[in-house]
């Protein structure tokens, strides 16, 4: 099974990673290669290993949890869950995102507070509230199992189970996770064929009169920048103790002075302390959308209508980054059909590999 | 279950998480009851009532509940439904089962604490499919 994988990744490799970042703000950009990082170059070893270590549970302090757990390939690599599944007896604060596409990220997060996929993914194994691991354990518990010693031998020329090895070989699996055929990149690669009329008059409001494509840009439909746009707060949520206990740990650990008070989600402003930052959150891919609700950092919206009702009337209230739209139902609609229609690639079979 | 009463069966399986110290007494609490006709009663007190689940805590909620006391302190004490606990963390494990809530629906999965609502659906679409 380890060969015929091989060669399949070679054979993606080959045709499609790269280096891109040509976007100029408000144009879409289709698929054409992926991004990768210059110190962690792809091979289909690495690859294979950070599969392994996705589906693996001694990622995590009891070993209940592994990355799957939240990021399920068949709910578009989510947990389809308002809040995040959490760690056993904890409760998470936020929205889990898709893996799908994050290749495309200048920042992970929705406080962007890593800036690539290997420094994004030591985070959730040593949260408290989600992986709860100990990473100097975990490469220890690791390197006692011979599999491991040598597909890291094999990823890597030596079989030395580091925490920067394990986040190198995770980081290049999460690059093998890419929208494949979704009609938007047909239709911006010329073929006027790929997209149904009703998803062209879609296609017309988010670039047009529902400013979706100022922020949902390039090949990411992200401008990777940071906005407030006042979403409520979950009320589901709000008075959970151990909800509470999420947000005040990582109030406390990013030093928020009043982490003890705090009640609501400062966003991006817990990493830079800027006042501008307040509430604000990375603008989310839309790749995929019709497979990743609930929607926003909180899962507040369980449909797109949701989200399209919420955009139409300028975002939540006292913002300044939004306007209202004044979308008519008919706008409304053929939005909803672009964005499901459009930005759908093909499924994902992932064979759930061999974990040692 | 009142929504649907007739139309489906609930069948829960133990699987107490090994790191908390009482999950497993409760899960016997729970068989013992069930044992005396309080299955369900147990198991919503349980649920009310955690994490406060050590022994002393049990035994009033069967006080709560009238049950023989004797016989359930006796059931609990001796571990009485053992080889059931067991049974049911090693169906679990066999189906790759580690967290909990895990539900089933008609062989449909759903890993973790859900909104009725999002049951609800899950439920009459696997009703539909059934009346077809």
């Amino acid at each position: 099974m380890l060969k015929n994988n091989s060669a399949i990744f070679c054979m993606v490799f080959f045709l499609l990673f790269g280096f891109c970042d040509t976007s100029v703000s408000g144009d879409l950009e289709s698929i054409k290669t992926i991004p990768i990082a210059r110190n962690n170059p792809q091979t289909p070893e690495k690859v294979e290993l950070g599969k392994m270590l996705f589906f693996d549970r001694r990622l995590s302090g009891d070993g209940t949890m592994s990355c799957v757990t939240c990021h399920i390939p068949e709910l578009g690599f989510t947990d389809g869950q308002a809040i995040s599944l959490s760690y056993p007896t904890t409760k998470h604060w936020r929205n889990t995102q898709t893996v799908l596409n994050s290749a495309f990220f200048k920042a992970l997060f929705h406080d962007g507070r890593a800036e690539s996929l290997e420094d994004q993914a030591l985070f959730p194994i040593l949260s408290a509230f989600e992986m709860n691991q100990n990473l100097d354990y975990l490469e220890e518990e690791l390197r006692a199992v011979p599999d491991y010693l040598e597909a890291f031998r094999r990823a890597f020329g030596t079989d030395d189970i580091t925490r920067q090895r394990i986040a190198m070989a995770l980081a290049a699996f999460e690059r093998t996770l890419i929208s494949r055929n979704a009609p938007i990149d047909k239709y911006l690669d010329g073929y006027e064929g790929a997209l149904s009329a009703e998803a062209k008059k879609g296609l017309k409001i988010f670039t047009g009169k529902g400013k979706c494509a100022e922020c949902h840009d390039g090949v990411a439909l992200s401008d990777n920048k940071y906005h407030s746009l006042n979403v409520p707060e979950n009320v589901a949520f709000e008075k959970d103790p151990r909800v509470a206990a999420a947000r005040r740990f990582v109030a406390k650990f990013n030093h928020f002075e009043e982490f003890r008070t705090l009640k609501e989600d400062p966003g991006r402003y817990l990493i830079t302390k800027e006042d501008s930052d307040w509430k604000a959150f990375r603008t989310p891919t839309l790749r995929e959308i019709s497979r990743t609700a609930p929607y926003m950092h909180n899962g507040i919206f369980e449909t797109l209508d949701e989200v399209i009702e919420f955009f139409d009337r300028g975002g939540g209230s006292g913002n300044s980054a939004l306007n209202p739209l004044g979308l008519t139902q008919e706008e409304k609609k053929v939005l909803k059909v672009f964005l499901i229609e459009a930005l759908t690639g093909d499924t994902i079979e992932l064979k759930h590999p061999d974990v040692p | 279950m009142e929504e649907y009463k007739g139309k489906i069966r609930l069948i829960l399986r133990q699987y107490p998480y090994k790191y908390r110290d009482y999950s497993h007494i409760a899960a016997e609490a729970v068989l013992a009851a069930g044992d005396q006709g309080k299955y369900w009663e147990m198991h919503d007190i349980l649920l009310k009532k955690s994490p406060k689940l050590d022994r002393e805590s049990l035994i009033s909620y069967a006080a709560e509940l009238e049950l023989d006391m004797k016989r359930f302190t006796n059931d609990l004490d001796t571990m009485k439904h053992l080889d059931i606990i067991k049974r049911d963390i090693a169906l679990a494990e066999a189906l790759d089962l580690y967290n909990t809530p895990t539900i089933f629906i008609n062989g449909r999965k759903v890993i973790g604490n859900r909104p009725y609502e999002y049951i609800k659906k899950i439920i009459d679409e696997e009703l539909q499919h059934a009346e077809k």
